[in-house]
Formats: C-alpha cells, sequence, structure tokens
C-alpha cells in the first residue's frame, strides 16, 4: 500500500497512476497503477467525528487543512478524505472497485448522518454545458420493481458512443431510451487540443471513476465542481424546507401501479427502502406516511400515477429527495425529476 | 356514494393543507395557488405581530406579503362562531413590524384580511375562502389588492384534494383519529433499532413540527394527555407486544425482528389503528357525534 506523507505526494501519487509511472509508484510503496476512484458523501457531521471504512485503520490529518489519509494495517493510503465542504465531501479511493465500493457502502451505511451524493440527471449531465467537455456513453437503468418478477420488465442499457454511425436508427433508441429511464452513469471526456485530457465516467450514487487523464488538478477540480454543485443544492433545498411548507415534487415518465407501490412500502421492500403506511386512498392518489428506512428520518408521500409530493417533516435531511428520485427512478418511474415550485431542483 | 362523501375526521390538516397549499406551485397536475400566482410567496405561520397604539402582540394564522400589499389569513374549523372581530382587530396590525421583526418590506395600508374555512360562515365585511375539497370564495370585493382579487376569483371551482401533505401532522385542537393518523409516522419511527424510544413531549414536538414553538404549554400539554390516551390503546390492543411504555418512553420490545413480512403486520395494524382511508366505515360518523 502507499505511503504517502503530505498533501503534495497525494497527488504526486495520484499523477502517477494516470501516467503508469511505476518508478514514481514504487517510490511510495504502489507496486502498480490503480484507476482513481471519489465518491461524493452527503454529511451532516464533524469529519474529526468519524471512523474510517471498517478494517481500514484510522484517519490521519493531512499537511493540508481538511484533508485525511487512512493509516494502520495494511491499508494504508487506500482512502483520502476531502472534508473541505461542511455538507459534501469527497472520498478518494486506490482500492480496486469492487473491494472499494463494499467498503464505501458499509460506511455509509454504518454511520447516521452519511449519505451517498445522489446525482439527478441533470447533474450527471452538466458537463454537456462546460466547454471543452464531450459526453461518450451512457447507461440507463429500469428494474421494474413494483412487478412480480416473472412478469418484470427489467431495462438495462450501457452505450459507448464510438461508432453508433454505423447502425441506422441507433441514435433515435438511445435518445428515446434516455428520455424515458432513469440515467445511471454518464461517461464524459475533456478535450484540450485535439487529445483527451479526462475520461470519466459519473454514477447516480456519486461515484466517479477516472478511467484516463492527463493532469492531477484538472481531475481534481472537476470533481470539486460537482462537489460544490451538489452542496450548492442541498443548501437550497434545506433552506427551502426550513423556511416555507412547500413539498418537493418528483415528476416520473413511467406510470407506476399504485397498489403495488403500497404493498412494497408497506414492507419497507425493494430497492426503495422505505417503510410508509398508507392513511388516504383514492383511486389514483394515494397519502403515505412513515420513514425512509436509509435515515430512519420521517418521510410523508402524496403519490399519483406519474408523481410524487415529498415532504421531510422536522430536522429530517432533504437528501432524502435525490435519493428517493434517484432510487425510485431506476426502481420504477423512470426519468425523475425533482422540482419545487416549478423550479427544478438539484439540477 | 363514494368515499370522498364520508366525513373526514382529519377536517384541521385538510384546513391548514389547502391553505398553505394556497402558497405553492405543482407542475404535473397544473396547479397554481393563488397566492404563489399574486407574488405572495414568503409566508409566516402565527408569528408575533404588534397592533398600532396599543401595541398588543397577536399572533395571526397566516400572514403574507406580495408585490402590491400584505394579507392575513385566520383558519377556523368552528362553523359556528364568527371571525368577524378577529379580522377586525388584524386589520389594525402594524406593518412596521414586517421589516423590523422579518425584514420584509413596509405598506402603508393595513392588510388584506381573509378567513379559511371548510364551510361558509359569515365573517363580516371580510374575504372568506372555502377550502374543503372545491375552492370558493365570497366577498372577494373586500381585497384590495387588485391581481390577488384576479387569482382568487379565478381559483373558484378547482379540485383541492390531491395537494402534497404539509410538515405538521398535528394541531393542537385535533381529537381521536385525527390524532392518531397525526402519530402514525412517528411511531414507526421508534422501530428504528437505534431509537431510544419516545417520550410523550417528543412525540408532540415532532408531530407538531413548526407548530410546536408557537404552541402555549397549556394547549401542548392538554395535546400530551391526547396523545397519551391514544398511545395507550395502540400499545395495548394493536401493537401490544410491539410497543411498551417504560421509563417515561415509548419503546420497542425484543419482540419486534426487522424483517419485511413483521413491517407489512405493524404497517396494516398501525392503518386499522388510525383507521385510515381503507379502513374507514360509515361507522365514522358516530366519532364526530
Amino acid at each position: 500500500m502507499p505511503h504517502v506523507n503530505s498533501f503534495i505526494e497525494m497527488k504526486h501519487l495520484f499523477q502517477a497512476g494516470f501516467e503508469d509511472n511505476e518508478e514514481l509508484l514504487s517510490r511510495f510503496g504502489a507496486d502498480y497503477s490503480k484507476q482513481l476512484k471519489a465518491y461524493l458523501i452527503e454529511s451532516n457531521l464533524q469529519s474529526s467525528d468519524i471512523p474510517c471504512p471498517k478494517g481500514y485503520g484510522q484517519w490521519k490529518k493531512l499537511d493540508a487543512d481538511h484533508w485525511h489519509i487512512n493509516v494502520g494495517d495494511n491499508s494504508s493510503g487506500s482512502f483520502f478524505l476531502d472534508s473541505t465542504r461542511d455538507r459534501v465531501w469527497i472520498l478518494y479511493s486506490l482500492l480496486d472497485a469492487g473491494e472499494s465500493d463494499t467498503a464505501v457502502s458499509k460506511w455509509i451505511e454504518n454511520i447516521n448522518g452519511l449519505d451517498r451524493c445522489w446525482l439527478s440527471r441533470s447533474q450527471l449531465m452538466h458537463y454537456g454545458d462546460v466547454e471543452s467537455w464531450k459526453e461518450k456513453g451512457i447507461g440507463l437503468k429500469f428494474i421494474d420493481g413494483l412487478t412480480p418478477e416473472e412478469n418484470a420488465g427489467n431495462f438495462s442499457l450501457k452505450a459507448w458512443y464510438g461508432a453508433r454511425s454505423q447502425i441506422e436508427g441507433l441514435d433515435n433508441v438511445l435518445r428515446e431510451a434516455k428520455d424515458k429511464f432513469a440515467i445511471y452513469s454518464a461517461r464524459w471526456q475533456k478535450i484540450n487540443s485535439g487529445s483527451v485530457s479526462i475520461s470519466a465516467e459519473w454514477y447516480s450514487t456519486g461515484k466517479v471513476t477516472i478511467n484516463k487523464a492527463d493532469d492531477v488538478d484538472d481531475v481534481m477540480l472537476s470533481i470539486s465542481e460537482m462537489a460544490n454543485r451538489y452542496e450548492d443544492a442541498i443548501t437550497k433545498a434545506t433552506k427551502i424546507r426550513d423556511n416555507t411548507m412547500g413539498s418537493f415534487e418528483l415528476n416520473f415518465t413511467q406510470t407506476i401501479n399504485l397498489d403495488a407501490f403500497a404493498q412494497a412500502v408497506s414492507m419497507g421492500k425493494s430497492s426503495m427502502n422505505l417503510w410508509l403506511v398508507e392513511t388516504e386512498s383514492e383511486q389514483d392518489f394515494k397519502r403515505f406516511r412513515g420513514v425512509d428506512l436509509h435515515t430512519w428520518d420521517r418521510v410523508f408521500m402524496d403519490v399519483g400515477p406519474d408523481y410524487a409530493y415529498l415532504t421531510v417533516p422536522g430536522k429530517g435531511c432533504v437528501n432524502a429527495a435525490p435519493r428517493i428520485a434517484t432510487v425510485q427512478g431506476e426502481d420504477n418511474a423512470g426519468k425523475t425529476s425533482i422540482y419545487f415550485d416549478g423550479v427544478e431542483m438539484f439540477a | 356514494m363514494g368515499l370522498r362523501c364520508l366525513p373526514d375526521n382529519d377536517n384541521r390538516i385538510v384546513l391548514w393543507r389547502n391553505t398553505i397549499k394556497l402558497f405553492h406551485k405543482q407542475i404535473k397536475v397544473n396547479y397554481t395557488g393563488p397566492f404563489f400566482a399574486a407574488g405572495y410567496k414568503n409566508y409566516r405561520i402565527e408569528s408575533p405581530l404588534s397592533e398600532r397604539d396599543s401595541g398588543k402582540e397577536r399572533s395571526p394564522d397566516i400572514f403574507s406579503y406580495g408585490p402590491n400589499g400584505w394579507l392575513v389569513i385566520e383558519l377556523t374549523c368552528d362553523d359556528g362562531e364568527s371571525q368577524r372581530k378577529q379580522l377586525d382587530d388584524d386589520k389594525n396590525l402594524d406593518p412596521r413590524d414586517l421589516s423590523s421583526q422579518y425584514g420584509w418590506p413596509v405598506f402603508a395600508t393595513a392588510p388584506d384580511t381573509v378567513s379559511s374555512r371548510l364551510l361558509f360562515n359569515d365573517d363580516g365585511d371580510h374575504c372568506q375562502i372555502v377550502v374543503k375539497d372545491i375552492f370558493d370564495i365570497k366577498k372577494e370585493q373586500n381585497i384590495q389588492d387588485n391581481l390577488l382579487r384576479t387569482e382568487l376569483t379565478a381559483m373558484r371551482g378547482r379540485d383541492l384534494t390531491k395537494l402534497p401533505e404539509i410538515p405538521f401532522s398535528l394541531v393542537p385542537e385535533m381529537k381521536h383519529y385525527e390524532i392518531r393518523r397525526g402519530l402514525v409516522d412517528i411511531v414507526i419511527q421508534i422501530f428504528d433499532p437505534k431509537s431510544q424510544g419516545k417520550t410523550p413531549n417528543q412525540i408532540c414536538e415532532d408531530a407538531l413540527d413548526q407548530l410546536f414553538k408557537n404552541t402555549t404549554s397549556k394547549s401542548r400539554e392538554k395535546l400530551i394527555r391526547k396523545i397519551n390516551t391514544e398511545m395507550e390503546v395502540l400499545i395495548r390492543s394493536e401493537l401490544a407486544g410491539y410497543l411498551e411504555f417504560k421509563d417515561g418512553k415509548y419503546r420497542v420490545t425484543e419482540k419486534f425482528k426487522e424483517y419485511p413480512k413483521t413491517r407489512q403486520v405493524i404497517a396494516l395494524k398501525l392503518q386499522t389503528w388510525a383507521r385510515a382511508t381503507k379502513q374507514r366505515t360509515w361507522a365514522d360518523f358516530d366519532e364526530r357525534a
């Protein structure tokens, strides 16, 4: 495992990984180059209060404010935590994807007050509005989680945009699928002077993998920018929740079966992870009250065939809005957008 | 006769919900509340203002401001009593407090005054809105803000039954099944494996949400007594064995195991206890008697 003692050494290690620079990697005790990953973490805690992912030792401060490295056992230098922002942290990892994903999932599950940043479609696609970035691929997901398994119409698609012009009509299919289903990943390339300077894949769970990069500063800036964007959105949503009695509106492209939804949430079943009691019912509208099992915060949901209103009472965390929108979108509701008083949120 | 013809036992929540949602907008169902449409986007609930001259402190149910003026709304479920006196007094509230207390603009005029009800009653020379199921308005000529008057009038006949919930689930005057329905989510939260249980006071604070800080201690105590009465029924019958009251807290017993089927059983029992819609019958008429 890498031996890193300072912020600048961490950056050199990341850079050596991008360049596959064996000499530099070995200087840090790393035996081979590993793909850099980062996880955006929504936090309601102080970084000094929390332990490392289990089995990865403890946090040690680096020489730069708000930066920590894990030390201990044989795993030192697997994780680097940037807690610069109050509400959104960035956890960098040099572990293999499977190991890293598992460790981060358990870490979040075990600590009350941590959650993922659930990236909306607009957030995943926002590089499209930024100069030099080019969309290179997309991942779509529809689990059809409200339909019994034997009849479920699951849909999953991962498309890289390389040679799509060679198949007539493929562009239209992709466009239609993208309009109908939830996006769970988006691959972007940054082009500088005609060549690719960053190739990254962002996931709706707030993770990014850097597949190729030239410059560590460029990479960290692009990740920081997404973290800033999410923190701004969560701050705005919190202010709205604290100052008004409005609700978040989730708009779906798929029509959902309200009875199947009621059945799933009464058990706290399905990936939605909501445990709700139905309190009012009409043919095309039901009201529910209960908890979001991710955090055990109270939530009220009023659900129609292709929309839901989400109210987060008390001090409940408004991260429930993007989480429920993302998870329900991928599970049963298709493309989902969040609004408040007609204005798109988490965009 | 459909379900919606049954008496609505949550009428206080319906009154609050349907009034507050007049300040908001929902896209999918093409709904824009008239206050929102007229630019009244900031509002306060039961917050203090003072009367001119006397300086007497009063807390109207809702007040708000828009581009052309300000507005006070009083809500009541009491179909027998006129709100005339209260609304007359609201006309005398000092607009300077809007700025000094809340940082809002100051208006030279008295506020527009509106009563919000579920059934019409004569509240004197003040605008009255009826917000049960279908929006209705009377005496709109008393509204000074022309834009607001236009938007309120245009709202007449609009269905209000599918508007979103509001964050508080109890108001102090509630009774029996209203209280139970207001406690459902709070009871579920007690099943959090990390929960230490909840005291009756915590339950009251959770349920009142933003209303808690403006509720008098006497009203809170009364409400806590009512909460305890309904919770006792729950732990004695529907959730007997799952929930208990020990050391001043409602908490989960060891019988509870986190399985989907157990959760479903608890959800159904809570539905039965609270007489949520599915379980409502004509017998519900009795509880209002």
